[in-house]
This record gives structure tokens, sequence and C-alpha cells, in this order.
């Protein structure tokens, strides 16, 4: 857990750091120039395979350590497979899979870049996964199963039938065959991977830290069914104009609409479990997961709109989809997994957070964001009327160029912020006064806050 | 309980459905679809990719080219003003995997065929903003041994292929059109039926064109305007006062010198909106006409005028011989870039009516010729009189307005 949790933060840096220089060769293309793997195309998928992999992942797996064992009243299935899990994902996923990129072996498909060697890694890891923590639930009984425990299901399950589809399938089928299907995986990457995954963290610390269960298990339930049901059904709106057939791709946009409203269901069932319990300005992991949570909201209106056509028709192509994508990845998923493990972090004994860097952290996090988002929706909204308007295409790319400089600012507060969350999960009191420290950050023990993750029966 | 049980049973079956659902509806029906559409609506034998085309995709997917530049035209109306026919199935039926992209920095790509010279390519790779100012888009140095006229063949490979994008739709022709309409056969399908009248398959502004109209162009350019767009657009090539010694050197024939050249009102347009077929210069077809008057008045600025000296007859005579029986096939009688072997010729030779060079870049270039154009060196031929004579005589030709 500590190890997946510090990994997920090292590789964060990386990725960031491959996603700020891509950002700055747009303002200062001659930025590393013959150097093959200073290339931007090499960067540009190595920021994105990274923060999927090194950091989400990472993330993901830190707190499916500290919540599976609290959901199910039962301990991980061993910790042997932990460290192979831990050494597979590192040291023969995601750093090889970033060398090989740099070294120019890659696959030119969205969330799918790492080549396919490194896929045959990612699956077997997967599955191992899938060993170390689903048993747990199974030997448990499904009976009162949380709803954090359906998208940790959900989440893992459906990955492994997702990502080989988008792996490998447009290998094997040309063009625009192998196209519909690369549009599932770049929708299922996001929706049946990172959004169950991130809201299971999402479920559990809402109800841990706020100390109340959550305002209504069905709508949960709904709300995880819905998405279930709605996700996999977007995928095709990523090719709308295309010569996709039409049938499928009206499909496709009436499912991004219906699942903005369940999306709607769901957060507003999350914020109202929030609300009036006092917690959110005291607990900071709860304070990055509302946030976390708030983003969801919008990034999924933002979302639904922008898979109906004739939003689609002017800003498809545009930074304005940029804009969103950062608005998912770092201002939903990050959040949540952010707060995850800080949630997680407080509750290893021997590990605890540094409060003052953690405040620190968040608000330089909101602020990078904040910064960052709307600027690249401006630019999109730019590149969206010039296109338009038929004036020569670097029009476009000159009137990008103010946003994309406040992007590459906005690193530094994401830097500054992520920094000091290192700084926060390394720095936080230890060791003696446990109790001391227990008192004062409100801890309780595991067996108080289970009943509050479970179905209301 | 046992009921519970059944349901989470059920509940995940139902889940697995949902999942195989959205397989089939989006993903294994769609191929289908796609693939019959493929088949159907291809031409009879559509022109596939040469090895080294192959080895260039794969160096195109490699680079994440496709992360900046779709190859996709979409049905939409901006698409196909800009790009030109829409991306049908079976013109990516060579591709594994899709380039298909979700982003366009640059510009989309699937209309490339004959859009640029390779010697464009090869700068343009290098360095892009030896050829475009004011692009962003990443220089490919390590496919160079150090120079943009060093391709390796990795460049020529990715280059290739590059000109390959659109090709097989080009060639397949009106025939070509007419089959996948029938192929189609969706006579009542608003977006198939939208992409099969496009006028053109290419429509880049960008890409020159041996004929074309002249459009009038406004009298009076903004000369302050004129000179911002050429120093952003025309300068990278020309040089940043016109002589031709821009950042692209590699290139094959050179950038004109235009300050030793006086261009007519009518060529300048021609060569705005056709660009110069053939050579590196691009069309500029997307600029608005107050826009091209004002380039143009930035480049009346750049000619440096000379005392015209006044010409012997029997210069002239002897001028006018030597080229009625050595440049008049290419040239024309009358110097408008028109004589019976143009056909033939890669390149359109000057037209001197509305191009007229100094005397000193007349002589320079019966010296020296045009290195990649057909115009040759002519010391050999034509003794130092019959040369100067003709150098002359060819100025005579110009019908811009006189300085
Ligand atoms: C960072 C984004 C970016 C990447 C990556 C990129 N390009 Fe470009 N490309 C651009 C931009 C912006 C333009 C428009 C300006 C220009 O012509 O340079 C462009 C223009 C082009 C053009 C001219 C298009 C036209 O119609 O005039 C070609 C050809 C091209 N790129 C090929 C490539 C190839 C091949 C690769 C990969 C080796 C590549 N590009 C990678 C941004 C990019
Ligand atoms: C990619 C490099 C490049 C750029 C950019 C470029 N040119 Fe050219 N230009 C050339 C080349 C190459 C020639 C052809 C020389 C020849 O025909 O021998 C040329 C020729 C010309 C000519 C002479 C045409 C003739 O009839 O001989 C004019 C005028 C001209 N360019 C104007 C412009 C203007 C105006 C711009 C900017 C809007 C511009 N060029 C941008 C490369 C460029
Ligand atoms: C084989 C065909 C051919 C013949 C024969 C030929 N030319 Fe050319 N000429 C060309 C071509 C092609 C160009 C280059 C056009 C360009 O660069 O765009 C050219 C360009 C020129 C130019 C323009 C130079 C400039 O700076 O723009 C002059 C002047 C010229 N030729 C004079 C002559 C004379 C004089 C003769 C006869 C002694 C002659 N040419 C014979 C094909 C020919």
């Amino acid at each position: 857990m500590y190890a997946h949790g510090l990994a997920a933060v090292l590789m964060l840096f990386v990725s960031m750091t491959f996603g700020l220089l891509a950002g700055t060769q747009l303002l200062l293309p001659d930025l590393g120039a013959g150097v093959s793997w200073m290339t931007w195309g090499r960067l540009r998928y190595d920021h994105t395979q990274g923060i999927l992999f090194g950091w989400l992942t990472n993330a993901f797996l830190a707190f499916l350590y500290h919540a599976v064992p609290v959901l199910t009243g039962r301990p991980v299935l061993s910790a042997r497979l932990g460290q192979w899990l831990f050494g597979l994902w590192n040291f023969a996923v995601v750093i090889p899979g970033w060398l090989l990129v740099l070294a120019g072996f890659s696959q030119p498909l969205e969330w799918a870049e790492f080549p396919l060697v490194t896929d045959a890694f990612v699956i077997l890891a997967l599955l191992l996964a899938a060993i170390q923590f689903l048993p747990a639930f199974f030997t448990k009984g499904l009976e009162d199963l949380y709803v954090s425990s359906w998208y940790v299901l959900g989440g893992l399950i459906f990955t492994l039938f997702a990502y080989p589809m988008g792996n490998l399938v447009p290998e094997f089928l040309p063009g625009a065959q192998g196209a519909a299907f690369s549009g599932l995986w770049i929708h299922d990457a996001v929706g049946l991977y990172v959004t169950p995954l991130a809201l299971a963290i999402i479920y559990y610390v809402i109800p841990a830290a706020s100390r109340r269960p959550i305002y209504s298990h069905f709508l949960s339930m709904l709300g995880f069914w819905l998405l279930f049901f709605l996700y996999p059904l977007n995928g095709t709106h990523h090719y709308v104009y295309s010569v996709i057939p039409m049938s499928a791709q009206i499909g496709a946009i009436t499912a991004s609409a219906l699942l903005g409203l369940d999306v709607i269901l769901v957060v507003t069932n999350l914020l109202l479990s929030l609300r009036g319990s006092g917690y959110l300005a005291r607990d900071i992991p709860l304070r990055f997961v509302a946030t976390g949570t708030v983003f969801y909201l919008l990034v999924s209106i933002q979302g639904s709109l922008q898979a109906q056509m004739a939003i689609n028709r002017a800003v498809h192509f545009s930074d304005w989809v940029i804009g969103h994508s950062h608005l998912a990845m770092l201002g939903f998923a990050t959040f949540a997994a952010a707060g995850g493990i800080a949630h997680a972090w407080q509750r290893i004994p021997w590990a605890r957070y540094n409060r003052r860097a953690m405040t620190w952290s968040y608000w330089l996090l909101v602020t990078g964001v904040l910064l960052m988002v709307p600027h690249l929706t401006l630019a999109g909204l730019a590149e969206a009327r010039l296109w338009q308007s038929g004036a020569p295409w670097l029009e476009s790319v000159r009137a990008a160029q103010l946003h994309w400089l406040v992007r590459v600012l906005s690193a530094i507060p994401l830097f500054a912020g992520f920094i000091a969350f290192l700084i926060g999960l390394v720095t936080g009191p230890r060791g003696a006064g446990l109790a001391e420290i227990e008192t004062a950050i409100g801890l309780e023990p595991v067996e108080h806050v289970s009943p509050r993750l479970a179905e209301a029966s | 309980m046992r009921a519970l049980r059944m349901s989470y049973i059920v509940a995940s079956v139902a889940g697995v459905l949902f999942f195989v659902l959205s397989v089939t509806l989006l993903g294994v029906w769609p191929a289908r679809v796609l693939q019959e559409q493929s088949r159907n609506m291809a031409p009879e034998n559509p022109l596939g990719l040469t090895r080294s085309e192959m080895r260039g995709r794969a160096i195109y997917a490699r680079e994440g080219c496709a992360y900046c530049h779709t190859q996709q035209v979409r049905f939409t109306e901006a698409d196909m003003k800009r790009f030109g026919a829409p991306t049908l199935a079976w013109e990516t039926r060579l591709d594994y995997p899709h380039l298909w992209g979700t982003r366009r920095i640059g510009p989309d790509l699937s209309r490339q065929y004959q859009t640029h010279p390779a010697d464009w390519h090869f700068a343009h790779l290098y360095s892009p903003r030896s050829v475009v100012a004011d692009s962003v888009m990443p220089t490919y140095r390590a496919l160079f041994n150090g120079a943009p006229d060093q391709p390796t063949q990795e460049a020529r490979d990715l280059v290739s292929y590059l000109d390959s994008l659109g090709r097989a739709r080009e060639l397949a022709g009106p025939e070509g059109e007419a089959r996948a309409r029938k192929g189609c056969n969706c006579p009542d399908d608003e977006m198939p039926q939208m992409a099969f009248h496009s006028a053109v398959i290419n429509a880049n502004a960008g890409k020159a064109r041996r004929e074309g109209p002249t459009p009038a162009l406004p009298g009076n350019g903004d000369i302050v305007r004129g000179r911002e767009l050429y120093q952003h657009n025309c300068a990278s090539c020309h040089g940043p006062r016109g002589h031709g010694d821009g950042a692209a050197g590699s290139l094959r024939p050179l950038p004109a010198d235009l300050s030793e050249h006086q261009y007519s009102p009518a060529r300048l347009s021609f060569v705005l909106e056709n660009g110069v077929a053939g050579t590196a210069m691009p069309a500029w077809r997307d600029w608005s006409l107050d826009d091209r008057a004002a380039v143009a008045a930035a480049l009346r600025e750049l000619s440096v005028g000379q005392p015209e000296p006044g010409i012997p007859p029997a210069t002239l005579e002897l001028g006018a011989r030597v080229y009625r029986d050595n440049c008049a096939q290419c040239h024309g009688m009358n110097g408008g870039g028109d004589g019976s072997a143009v056909p033939e010729l890669r390149i359109v030779p000057a037209n001197l009516q509305g191009v007229r060079p100094t005397l000193a870049q007349s002589i320079r270039v019966l010296r020296n010729g045009i290195e990649g154009t057909q115009m040759a060196v002519w010391t050999g031929r034509l003794s130092e009189a019959e040369l100067s004579a003709v150098a002359y005589y060819v100025r005579g030709f110009y019908q811009g307005e006189p300085r």
C-alpha cells in the first residue's frame, strides 16, 4: 500500500514532466530538436500512459489495499502476491512501457500507446490484481456489498475485457472498422476503469470521513447500474460525423446524454451525503474527494454536451477536448485518488500525513486545474471559430498560443501542489504519541467505519 | 437470503450483458457494416501502398503524427471546404491500426497527395519553421543526416507515405466516385450524399496548380498589413528582404529572389491564387483578397528598381533570333510561358509577360540555369554576345506597369 502510494506520486511527477515538456514544445517547438526521444509525439504518448498506468493505477491499488479489508472484513489474498503485483506493474509495465515508447516502439492508439509486448504484462497484472482483491469480496459473500465494492468489482473485471479489445482489435481490423473498437476503448478506459475506481474511492471516503452513511443506498445502486449500462455505449461519440454507421453514432450520442443525467443523480446523492456534516473543513482528504465529485459533475455534463452533434461539429479536434480530458483525469480522477491515498495514509499507524502540506497541496492543485481547464476550453472555442470560418489554418495555431502559455504556467501550481502532497505524505507525525494524533485527527477504529459502508438493510 | 443471492447473480449476468451489448452494437455491428461498405464502395482496383510507403506509415505511427493530425475528413461543411471529400471506409482498408486521430493541432492530412513537393516535405520535416514561420510542428531531424537535403531512408519513406494519402481516391476519379455512390446504394442517406457532391477530392488551399483563375485584387493594398503578412508567411523562404535567402535554402528551385524581379499585378494575383506548381511555393487561396493585395503591395516594395538601358536595335534583333531558336518552344513566342514543350515540363517555364527579371538576374539565370527546373545552363551553347542579347530581349515581353 505504502509502496504503491509513493510509486504513484513519483510516477505522477514523471508523467507530468512528459506533459509539461510536450506542452512547452507547443510554445518552443525546437526544444529538444534532433533528440529522437524528446520528440513531441513520444512525450505525448508517455504523458497519458503515465497518468493512467503510473499514477492512477498505482493510486488505485494503494487505495484498494486499504479499502478492501475494511469493506470485506477480510485481508487481501497474499502479501507475496502484492509484491509481485507491485514489481510487475511498475517494472514490467510502466517503466519499460515508457522507455519503449521513447525508443520508438508504440502503437498510435489513444489510451493504448504502450506497445503490444507491454500489453501482455498489463493483462497479466490486471489478472493478478483481480486475484489479489476479488476473492475477499466473494468469501465475504455478496449479500451486503457496499456500492464501493460494486465499483471495484466492475472496474477490475470489465477492464480485463475492455483492455484487450482496445489494444488488440484495431491491430487486426483495418481502418474504420478498427476505429469503431478504438472509440469504445477510449471511452471504456475512462468509463469502465478510471471512473469506477475513482467513484469507489469517493463512495468510500465520504461516509468514512463524514461519519454518516451515504444519503441513499438505493440511488447509489441505481447510479451504479445505469453507469455500467451507459458508459460502454458511449464510445462511438469520439467519431461523430465519421463514416461509422449513423445509427451507431446516434445511439452513442443518446447514451452520452443519458449518462450526463445519471451522473447528476450520482453526484446529487454524494453531495447530499456531505450536506452539513461539517467535516469538509477539517478533513482534507474529504475535501479532495468532494472537489473531485464536483469536477466529476462538471466534466460529465460537458461530455454529454460535446457529444451532441451541433456542439461536436465545432469543438471536436480542438483544445476544448484537451480541457475536458484534463478536467476528467486531473480534476475528477486525480482529486479522488489523492483524497483516497491521503485518507488511507492517515490510517497507516506509522505513516500519517502532514496537515499543513496537505492543505497547501489542495489549494495549489485547485488553482492549477482552474487555470488550465478554462484556458484550454477558451483555446478550443477560438480554434473552433476559426476552423468554421475558413481562415488559414495557422490562425488557429496563433490564437491558441496565449492559452497554451497559461497551460504551461499552470504547471507551476500543479507541480508545487504535488510536491506539497509528497511532502505531506512523508513528513507526517509518526511513531510516538499515536493515540494523541488519532484523537487530533478524529480517527476511529475500523469497526466503526464498516457499518456505515454496509448496505442499508 | 437465497433471493438476494439470486439477484446478485442476475445483476452480474446483466452487467456482462451490458458490456457485450455495447461491444456488439458499437463495435461488431458497425465493423461489419463498414467492411461491407468498404467492399462495395471501393474502386475496382484501388491503388495500394508500396513497401516504402508502408514503412513510412510505421514512422508516422511511431512519431505520434496522428496526435496532431487527423486522417479523417468528417462529413461536415467546414471539413469539406477545408480538406475535401470526407473519408470513406475503403480508403482506410490498409490501416492496421487506423490513424484517424482525435486532435488537430495541425491540419488533416488525408488529402496530402500531390499537395506539397518532396523538397518542401524534407525542409518541413527537418525544420518546419524554415518553411512555415509560425508553425509549431516538431522538428524531425533524427530522420536526416544533418541537413534537409540529406534525408535518410526513413525520411524518404515518410514523405512517400505522406504523398500517398488520398491517392487511391483521387486516382479512382469520377468513375470511382460513381462506383462508390452505386455501391453505397443510399440515395436517402444525407451524409454520404453530401460526400458524393463534394466538388473536389482535395480542397487544400495551399495546393499549387498549373492552371486556375486570376481574381482581380483590390487596387491599393494596406502596406503595413502586407509587410506583417510577408514576415509571418513568406520571409522564411524568400528572406526578410526578399532576396530568396530565407531559412529554406534546401528547396529546389530556390525561392524566387523577389528583389530581382518585377511582377505584374495579374501575375501576383495568379501566383497567390495558384502557387507555383511543382515548386515549394504554395498557393494562398484561403487568404482574403484584401490580404493578398496587401502582400502584393509589400512585394512591390521589395523589388529594386533599375534604370532601363537603351538597347541598340541590332542587339534586340539578335536577341529575338536567339530566343526564337532556343527559347520559344518552352517560353512561348510571346514569352507567356506557353511554348509547345510545356506539357512535358515538370515546372512551367517563367511567364515573362508577368515576370520581369533584372538584367543581371536574366544573365545569371542563363549562365547558371535554375536548379530543380528544366531551365538549363546556356553558356556552352550561346556566345557571350548572344547570351546578353537574349537576356535584354526577354525583358521586353513584360506587360505589367512600367517602372
Ligand atoms: C505538435 C503537433 C504536430 C505534430 C506532432 C506533427 N505536426 Fe505536422 N503540422 C503541425 C502544424 C501546426 C502544422 C501546420 C503548420 C505547418 O504547415 O507547419 C503541420 C503541418 C503539416 C503538414 C502540412 C499540411 C498541409 O496541408 O500543408 C504535413 C505534411 C505534416 N504536418 C506532416 C507531419 C508528420 C509526417 C508528422 C509526424 C512525423 C507531423 N506532421 C507531426 C503540427 C504537428
Ligand atoms: C515554402 C517556401 C515559400 C514560401 C513560404 C513562399 N514562397 Fe514564394 N516561392 C517559393 C519558391 C520555391 C518559388 C518558386 C521559384 C521558382 O519558380 O523558381 C516562389 C516563387 C514566388 C514568386 C514568383 C512567382 C513567379 O511567377 O515566378 C512570388 C511572387 C512569390 N513566391 C511570392 C510569395 C509570397 C507573397 C509569399 C507569402 C505569402 C511566398 N511567396 C511564400 C517558395 C516560397
Ligand atoms: C526546356 C524548357 C526551357 C527552355 C528551352 C528555356 N527555358 Fe527558360 N525557363 C524554363 C523553366 C522551367 C524556368 C523556371 C520557371 C520557374 O523557376 O518557375 C525558366 C526560367 C527562365 C527565366 C526566369 C528566371 C527568373 O529569374 O525568374 C528566364 C529569364 C528564362 N528562363 C530565359 C530563357 C531563355 C532566354 C531561354 C533561351 C535561351 C530559355 N529560358 C530557355 C524552361 C526553359
